[in-house]
C-alpha cells in the first residue's frame, strides 16, 4: 500500500512540474466561477427594462415613471409610439406601457385615467413581471388620489385648503408605506432558490467529470512513456498501481472542484459551514466514482486518443442523461436512461444540500451508489487490465 | 559453467494465432553476461517480458535465483533490474527524482534510495546533472539514466535490451565500460543488441533467436568456428548466415 502512495505522490509531483497543466487545472475553476458570477452575480435576481411610451408628459405620468424606476432591478427605456410599435411588430419587444396624452389632466380633474399595456402574446415572463410591477405603481397613485378625494369630501366646508389636505394625506400615505399595517416578512429556509443555487450542482457535476477524463488517460500515458512496463518489473503490484493512480486522480479532481465550491461559498454565500462540508463529502465521493469509471476506460484503451475520446463520450452522455441542465420528466424514457448516469445521483445529492438545504443523511442513497461505483470501478479496471495489449 | 542462476524451460507464448515464442530453453550462469540476439520480431522482447514477469507464459517456466516466475513473481521482481530498449523515464522530473522514485518502487527506504541514486549517478558520470530535468538531457545522457535506474535496488540479474542504441560513441563506450564493471562485480546480465561486436566482446554465451525459437546457442568463439576460422569470421557473419539476409520489417 505504501508503494501506491508513492505512485500518487509521483503523479502529484509530475502534475506540479507541468506548468501548463497546472495553470489550466487551477485557473479553469476560477474562470468557470467568473462566468457563473457574470451570469448569476449581483444583489438583484430580477433585472428587466420597462419600455414606456409617455404621450402625456404631465406631472402624474412623470410620478408614475419615477415610481417604476425606483423598483430594484427595473430600468426605464422611454421611446415614442412609432418606435415602440415597430419593435413590437418585429418582436424586439414583447410588452410596452403606453401612457396616453391627457393622463395627468384627467387625474387632476378627478376623472378616471387609463394606462395601456400593448404586448405580443402574453408579453413573455419578463413582461408579465414588469406589468405586475407597473400595476403596483399605478395602484399606489390610485390610492393616493382616492384618499385625497375622500379626505377633501369629508372636510368640505371646514375652511381647510385643498393643498393642506393633500399634504396631510401625503404624510399619512408615506407613513403607511414605511410602516404598513400588513407587512410581509421574508424567512429563508435552506438555500435560497436562485439561479446560482439551481445551476451550481450541474456545473459542479460536469466539472467533477474532468476527473474521469484524467483517469481515462493515466495508464496509456504511462505506457507511452515506457514507464508502465518498467513499473511492472518492480515490486509494485498492479493493484497498487491502480490504487495509486486512482488516489492521484481523485485528489486532482477534488482540488479543482474545491476551488469552485470555495469561490461559490465566498461570493454567493451559498453554504453554511456544515453544508459546505457536506458538499465536500459529495464531491469526494463523486470524484472517486468518476475516477473508478475513468480507470475502466484506462484499462481497455490502447492509445491516448482512444482513452480521451471514450472519456469525452462517457462524460457527454452522463451530463446529458444526468439532468444537469434540464429537468427530466419522471417516468419518461430519459428518466429510465438517466439511472445509469452518475450525474443523476451526484445532482440529487448536491441539490439536497445546496438547493434544498438538506443534510448528508437525506442524500444517503445517491452517496451509496457513488461509493459502490468507485469501488466496483477500481476492481473491474484491475481485473480487465492487460500489461501488454493483446496478451492473455 | 558457473552455478545456474537463470533456467528457462520450454517457453511458449502466443498472441492470438501468432506464436511469438515457441519452445525456448536456455540457462544463464551466475555472474555471466548472456547475449540474446536475433532480427526484429524474433521473439527476444517477448522472452524478456516473460522473464521480467510482465507477461505470463502460455506454458513452460522460468526460474530466476531459485524462484519461479509463475509462483513467486514478486520474489523474482525483487532481484531483477530492467533497462528497456525504449527510454522509460519521467522527463518532467529530475534525474535524481526518477532514480529515487524507482528505488522506492524496488523496495528501498528513502535513505537507501538517495544513497544508491548518488552512487549510480556517479557511475554513469551524471552526478553534476542530478537535479537537472531529464527532458533537457541529450540522448546519451538519457540512455545512461535509463541504465542507472535499472541498477536501483542492487539487482542480481540485469536485463539490458539494446542499451546502446542511437547514441554517440562516447556515451556508448561509457555504457560499455559500465557493463564490464558490473560483470566484474558479479552481476548476471541478459544482453540484447544489434551491435554484434558488442555481443562478441561482452558475452560469454550467446543465443540467436529467429521465428520464436533459438536457432543457435554457444560461446561467441564456438559460434564463429561453425562457419570458419574464429579469427577471420565475425559474429555478424554467423548471424546473417543463420538468420538470412531478407529484411524483417
Amino acid at each position: 500500500m505504501k508503494r501506491a502512495l508513492f505512485i500518487t505522490l509521483n503523479e502529484v509531483k509530475l502534475y506540479l512540474q507541468d506548468k501548463g497543466d497546472l495553470a489550466f487545472g487551477l485557473l479553469l475553476p476560477i474562470l468557470t466561477f467568473a462566468l457563473m458570477y457574470g451570469a448569476f452575480g449581483g444583489q438583484t435576481l430580477f433585472k428587466a427594462t420597462a419600455s414606456i411610451v409617455n404621450e402625456d408628459n404631465g406631472a402624474y405620468s412623470q410620478q408614475l415613471i419615477k415610481q417604476i424606476d425606483s423598483v430594484d432591478g427595473v430600468s426605464i427605456d422611454l421611446m415614442n409610439a412609432k418606435e415602440a410599435n415597430t419593435k413590437l411588430d418585429r418582436s424586439d419587444l414583447l410588452m410596452v406601457l403606453f401612457i396616453p396624452s391627457g393622463f395627468s389632466d384627467t387625474l387632476a380633474n378627478g376623472g378616471q385615467a387609463e394606462l395601456v399595456f400593448k404586448q405580443r402574446g402574453n408579453g413573455g415572463t419578463e413582461g408579465q413581471i414588469l406589468a405586475s410591477i407597473m400595476r403596483g405603481a399605478a395602484e399606489n397613485i390610485n390610492q393616493e388620489f382616492q384618499a385625497r378625494h375622500l379626505a377633501a369630501g369629508n372636510l368640505e366646508g371646514t375652511g381647510i385648503s385643498n393643498d393642506s389636505i393633500a399634504l396631510v394625506v401625503q404624510d399619512y400615505l408615506t407613513q403607511e408605506r414605511q410602516q404598513p399595517t400588513v407587512s410581509v416578512a421574508e424567512v429563508t429556509t435552506g438555500g435560497s432558490p436562485d439561479f446560482a443555487n439551481q445551476y451550481l450542482p450541474g456545473i459542479v457535476t460536469m466539472y467533477v467529470l474532468f476527473a474521469l477524463s484524467l483517469s481515462a488517460t493515466t495508464i496509456v500515458e504511462e505506457r507511452r512513456r515506457g514507464t508502465l512496463e518498467r513499473l511492472l518489473t518492480t515490486r509494485l503490484s498492479i493493484g497498487e498501481l491502480f490504487i495509486g493512480k486512482f488516489l492521484s486522480n481523485v485528489a486532482r479532481g477534488f482540488v479543482q472542484t474545491l476551488i469552485l465550491l470555495v469561490l461559490a461559498y465566498a461570493v454567493f454565500q451559498m453554504f453554511t459551514p456544515v453544508s459546505f462540508l457536506a458538499a465536500m463529502v459529495i464531491t469526494l465521493l463523486f470524484t472517486a466514482a468518476a475516477g473508478g469509471i475513468g480507470l475502466i476506460i484506462a484499462a481497455i484503451s490502447r492509445t491516448e486518443s482512444a482513452a480521451s475520446w471514450i472519456g469525452v463520450v462517457v462524460t457527454m452522455f452522463m451530463t446529458m442523461m444526468g439532468g444537469t441542465f434540464f429537468t427530466i420528466a419522471k417516468g419518461s424514457v430519459l428518466d429510465t436512461m438517466s439511472k445509469i448516469s452518475l450525474n443523476t445521483y451526484a445532482n440529487r445529492a448536491y441539490r439536497t444540500i445546496i438547493s434544498s438545504g438538506g443534510s448528508l443523511g437525506e442524500a444517503w442513497r445517491p452517496l451509496l451508489v457513488m461509493l459502490v461505483v468507485a469501488v466496483v470501478g477500481l476492481i473491474i479496471s484491475r481485473m480487465i487490465f492487460k500489461p501488454v495489449p493483446g496478451s492473455k | 559453467m558457473a552455478e545456474e542462476f537463470v533456467v528457462v524451460k520450454d517457453l511458449h507464448k502466443s498472441f492470438k494465432d501468432f506464436k511469438a515464442v515457441n519452445g525456448v530453453s536456455f540457462t544463464i550462469g551466475k555472474g555471466e553476461i548472456f547475449g540474446l540476439l536475433g532480427p526484429n520480431g524474433a521473439g527476444k522482447t517477448t522472452t524478456i517480458r516473460m522473464m521480467s514477469t510482465v507477461l505470463e507464459p502460455d506454458s513452460g517456466d522460468i526460474i530466476i535465483g531459485g524462484h519461479s516466475i509463475k509462483k513467486e513473481a514478486e520474489a523474482v521482481r525483487s532481484i531483477i533490474g530492467v533497462c528497456p530498449q525504449d527510454l522509460a523515464l519521467y522527463e518532467d522530473l529530475s534525474a535524481v527524482d526518477n532514480m529515487i522514485f524507482f528505488g522506492r518502487m524496488a523496495g528501498l527506504t528513502s535513505e537507501e534510495a538517495r544513497k544508491q541514486a548518488r552512487t549510480n549517478l556517479e557511475l554513469m558520470g551524471l552526478e553534476d546533472r542530478a537535479k537537472g530535468k531529464v527532458s533537457k538531457f541529450s540522448g546519451g545522457m538519457k540512455r545512461r539514466i535509463n541504465l542507472a535506474i535499472a541498477l536501483m535496488g542492487e539487482p542480481e540479474l540485469l536485463f539490458l535490451d539494446e542499451p546502446t542504441v542511437g547514441i554517440d560513441p562516447q556515451s556508448r563506450n561509457h555504457i560499455f565500460e559500465n557493463i564490464q564493471h558490473l560483470k566484474q562485480k558479479g552481476l548476471t546480465v541478459l544482453y540484447t543488441t544489434h551491435y554484434m561486436e558488442e555481443a562478441d566482446r561482452l558475452c560469454s554465451h550467446i543465443a540467436i533467436m529467429d521465428g520464436g525459437q533459438i536457432i543457435a546457442m554457444d560461446t561467441p568463439y564456438n559460434l564463429k568456428s561453425q562457419i570458419g576460422s574464429p579469427d577471420k569470421v565475425t559474429l555478424e557473419d554467423v548471424f546473417l548466415k543463420l538468420t538470412g539476409r531478407s529484411l524483417r520489417d
